[in-house]
């Protein structure tokens, strides 16, 4: 059974709904929540999660902060070895932050934090957080958020438009005014995925609303098909 | 000064001898209305608090309840409404603050938040800039602990422009046999765990136990700021402390800062306490004074065995939580504070921390009569422009312009969401949960205390049976005008006693809560006494929650419980006709409890679709909102509707009498349903049914009473708050 990292800093607060969801997944999962003082590269993990919340408070600029820890630089080393790593919400702020994802945050359009439930779609899935969805899927999960209008140059956004994995907001369920209705964006092969929606909260369709299907958990099955030995 | 002169002279002769001016503030602040309830406590007691599954009733910082063998829910409620009419954002944050550590005090892991906000009519500018604040103040401190916002209130009203009500309630679970509930010991340390203390919030409680200042950013310096990074680093740390144990008592450093959670342990305990004032962390240089009265936010304090000082130092040192050693317990009865060596403050704890009650006079305002008595005779108006009205009034409006600002579905926990039901459900495990609400009616507590406060507790009965829930227990706020002024006093009595008799006859108890007086402007008026409860209902399967939007077309419309013309004190009377005035609606606690048992068997059964309490607006509201969030179209037949001495249309529609249901129930299972209520006593019939088309359609036999389109009503009741807000 593969290894996941949930890596937690000083204000996350999703750390314990991801072990959680990723248990309702598969009960017997492997996943701990990793305090980012404790957090080494060499810690055996087979993929890292780096969860909502407010770390450091955000005060700054979201996921600025945690972007410059030490935990962070042993994160980017993991990356380069090939560890899959997904950042959701605040933690998607941190990758984006620290340089590991493209693009840039913004307050919403609104000027106010947002939640509620969005559909999303696939464009070019690839890498292991995206290996059981085919490009053109509908995934349905919550956003929560204040900070979460993404923002690309043109010229980087021709650059991944074609070769990256995106999530998209429907044109009419775009929460914050993010740029082409982006939620989430990897890296080119897909290892590394951010997106602002929160997948651990769409697991179960108890959760989801009325008109809304559980959109999370192909994202944590992915991940652990992806990571079966073998593969 | 609050303190009074016969309060100066009672301490002189508690101590025999003139007081220190720490030991004077020390009094001062605990002795304050918010610190000692020294008005409010021979009321209190006639609360109904025990019951099988109250595990602590009041008396600490929050309250417990079982809610499953072996599951403990603990929950409170508090009032920010003095710091929230001052500076909005961090009054509200603040209060957030508060009631989250007020769970943390019994080792418990908050769940939700709720917030119930009685707030100034969206049209005047000053009383918007506090609602975005306020809401804003809630959603930073809320969202950023990881604590869901999933439910509460939210009611406008000019009353409330420059002194709104913020009342926040925090949720947690806790296994019983986890709470920590330890006696602290002579020798036991205490500590100081969190921000650095320092001048910010000094005499806040007491503060608040005064009227506001006709310039209210005078009142600034009262007001604390919010840091909701180190709140949630205190979560996770005594979240910690409490699993390994290492904890044997836990109190908030709230109002009255470190004199009042000291006071308030040795006297309840029968010990003394040695403090060193300059051991503590502080923030900027301090008078000792200062330290001892200090609300510096986000504190508290945590009392250990000695021996277990090394473990718990080394959990604040991985989450980087400061904390200082400030004293020990001793056997002694009084509390003694030096600082560099020198004693400052020796007072005896108990008389500290319990000054004795206050009777105050009580007597209803003259001008009472008038508004109690039955309106006359209401010039006849369209009900169909009446009904728009009412849908896009705020009171009866979506707040989803509120409840968006919030992470309601941090936790993964929320089954029911704000905006779908009636009240809020949480789930536990993979089957069981609770469901939560707030509710009050100002006017109705304005007009008639006694029987609105009854209503609020109703309300909130109903609110948590709509959605499958069993009632076990509430908490209350009410907030008050001036307690010295016998004509505000009389709202407060009579507050406390309706909610007193509604909590006994349902037989659900009220096992905490809190009191808010001096709730008036700086002209001496008070704002519109409100009384707020919370409660919390057992759900056995989350599966089987309930939702208030309508499923399918094709279904048959419930109503339960008989419409009495009830018109008094409505949103209707106010919104249309601008009366605020007339009988509010009547309690009836054995209708309430034998309708609720009805819906609650039509729930088990599978057999009811949606279901939706009768509440704000009337009937047609009820139906209107369960139309327009389903998308599904309703016939409704008034004619069937059963009443008693109903004489007018707008009575049928807009009567906000108690205890009544709306309920979808599949065709095929009516004549079942309806069986089960005729064996049962209950009143109900089948008034409507839900169509295909869009529309929702009112007949009176033959007549066309109004035909609305399900878009332009769902526009209206969307738009009704959000269009102020933007």
């Amino acid at each position: 059974m593969p290894k996941i990292a949930i890596l937690k800093f000083p204000g996350t607060n999703c750390d314990e709904d991801v072990l959680r969801s990723l248990k309702e997944v598969d009960s017997g999962v492997k996943a701990e929540i990793v305090w980012h003082k404790d957090f080494r590269v060499g810690g055996g993990w087979d993929a890292v999660i780096v969860p909502g919340g407010f770390s450091y408070g955000d005060w700054l600029r979201a996921g600025a902060i945690a972007a410059r820890s030490r935990a962070m630089r042993e994160l980017a080393e993991a990356t380069t070895r090939g560890v899959p790593v997904l950042g959701i919400c605040n933690g998607f702020q941190i990758l984006v932050e620290a340089g590991l994802l493209k693009g840039a945050f913004l307050p919403n359009e609104s000027g106010r934090f947002i939640c509620r439930w969005v559909r999303l779609r696939i464009d070019n899935p690839k890498g292991p957080w995206l290996s059981l969805t085919r490009s053109g899927d509908e995934l349905h999960m919550p956003v929560a958020h204040g900070e979460g209008r993404y923002y690309i140059e043109e010229r980087d956004y021709e650059s991944v438009v074609s070769s990256s994995p995106i999530l998209r907001y429907l044109p009419s369920d775009n929460p914050n005014g993010s740029s082409y209705n982006i939620a989430g964006i990897g890296t080119e092969d897909g290892y590394v995925l951010g997106l602002m929606p929160h997948p651990e909260r769409a697991v179960n369709s108890l959760l989801a609303p009325r008109g809304f299907k559980p959109g999370g958990e192909v994202i944590f099955k992915s991940v652990l098909h992806s990571l079966k030995p073998g593969w | 000064m609050p303190l009074n002169r016969e309060e100066v002279e009672e301490i002189r002769s508690i101590l025999g001898r003139e007081p220190t001016i720490e030991e004077l503030a020390m009094f001062e602040a605990q002795w304050s209305e918010h610190c000692s309830y020294k008005s409010s406590r021979r009321l209190l007691k006639l609360l109904p608090t025990t019951g099988r599954s109250v595990l602590i009733g009041p008396g600490r910082d929050a309250p417990a309840v079982e809610v499953f063998p072996g599951i403990a829910v603990v929950f409170k409620i508090e009032s920010h409404n003095h710091p929230s009419a001052v500076d909005p954002y961090n009054g509200a944050a603040t209060g957030i603050g508060g009631i989250v550590r007020d769970i943390l005090t019994l080792g418990a892991k908050p769940i939700a938040l709720l917030d119930m906000l009685y707030l100034g009519d969206p049209r005047d500018g000053r009383a918007r800039w506090l609602v975005k604040g306020i809401v804003r103040g809630i959603s930073d401190y809320g969202n950023r602990i990881g604590v869901p916002t999933v439910a509460g209130d939210a009611w406008f009203d000019s009353s409330f422009n420059t002194q709104p009500l913020v009342n926040v309630a925090c949720v947690g679970i806790a296994r019983t046999e986890e709470l920590v509930r330890c006696r602290p010991a002579s020798g036991d340390l205490i500590l100081v765990i969190g921000n650095p203390t320092g001048r910010d919030g000094l005499l806040g409680s007491s503060f608040a136990s005064k009227p506001l200042s006709d310039n209210p950013s005078e009142d600034i310096g009262a007001v604390q700021v919010a840091d909701p990074l180190m709140e949630k680093m205190l979560i996770d740390s005594i979240a910690e402390l409490v699993q390994r144990k290492l904890v044997k008592f836990i109190k908030d450093l709230g109002g009255g800062g470190l004199t009042t959670a000291v006071a308030e342990v040795a006297a309840d305990f029968e010990l003394g306490a040695e403090l060193r004032l300059d051991e503590l962390h502080l923030r900027t240089e301090l008078t000792p004074l200062e330290i001892l009265v200090s609300e510096s936010q986000e504190r508290m304090m945590i009392v250990i065995s000695r021996e277990k000082l090394e473990d718990v130092a080394a959990v604040l040192k991985k989450y980087d939580v400061p904390g200082s050693v400030v004293g020990f317990f001793d056997r002694s009865g009084r509390i003694r504070a030096y600082y560099k060596n020198g004693l400052v403050a020796d007072v005896p704890a108990r008389e500290l921390a319990k000054p004795r009650d206050i009777k105050r006079s009580s007597k209803p305002p003259v001008e009472l009569v008038k508004l109690l008595n039955p309106v006359g005779d209401l010039p006849e108006v369209p009900v169909s422009e009446a009904l728009d009205s009412l849908l896009s009034s705020p009171n009866v409006a979506s707040k989803r312009w509120i409840y968006e600002q919030y992470d309601h579905e941090v936790g993964v926990r929320t089954v029911l969401k704000p905006g779908f039901g009636d009240a809020a459900v949480l789930r536990l495990d993979d089957s069981r949960g609770i469901a939560v609400k707030g509710d009050a009616n100002p006017r109705y507590t304005a007009i008639d205390p006694f029987n609105g406060a009854a209503n609020s507790v109703a309300e909130c009965y109903r609110n948590l049976v709509a959605v499958g829930s069993t009632p076990v227990a509430f908490v209350d706020e009410p907030n008050a005008g001036n307690p010295e002024k016998p004509e505000h006093f009389w709202y407060f009595e009579m507050i406390v006693k309706g909610i007193a008799w509604m909590a006994s006859e349902l037989g659900v108890p009220v096992v905490g809560g809190k009191v808010s007086f001096y709730n008036e402007d700086y002209r001496g008026r008070q704002v519109k006494p409100t009384a707020t409860i919370v409660g919390v209902g057992a759900v056995e399967d989350v599966s089987k929650v309930k939702t208030m939007d309508l499923k399918y077309e094709g279904s048959a419309i419930l109503v339960v419980g008989h419409t009495y013309p009830e018109l008094g004190g409505s949103e209707y009377l106010a919104r249309v006709h601008g009366i605020e005035a007339g009988g509010v609606p009547a309690p009836r606690p054995s209708s309430e409890l034998r309708n609720a048992s009805y819906v609650a068997k039509l729930i088990d059964r599978g057999v009811a679709l949606s279901v939706h309490d009768v509440g704000l607006g009337g009937l047609a509201v009820a139906i209107a909102e369960m139309a327009i969030l389903g998308g599904v179209g309703v016939e409704l037949y008034l004619e069937r509707v059963p009443c008693r001495g109903c004489s007018r249309l707008d009575e049928v529609l807009f009567s906000e009498t108690q205890g009544r249901y709306v309920v979808e129930v599949r065709l095929e299972e009516v004549g079942g349903a309806l069986e089960v209520a005729s064996a049962s006593g209950v009143t109900a019939a089948v008034i409507a049914r839900t169509t295909g088309s869009k529309f929702f359609t009112a007949r009176w036999g033959s007549t066309t009473v109004f035909e609305k389109g399900l878009d332009y009503l769902r526009e209206l009741y969307e738009d009704g708050l959000r269009k102020y807000m933007v």
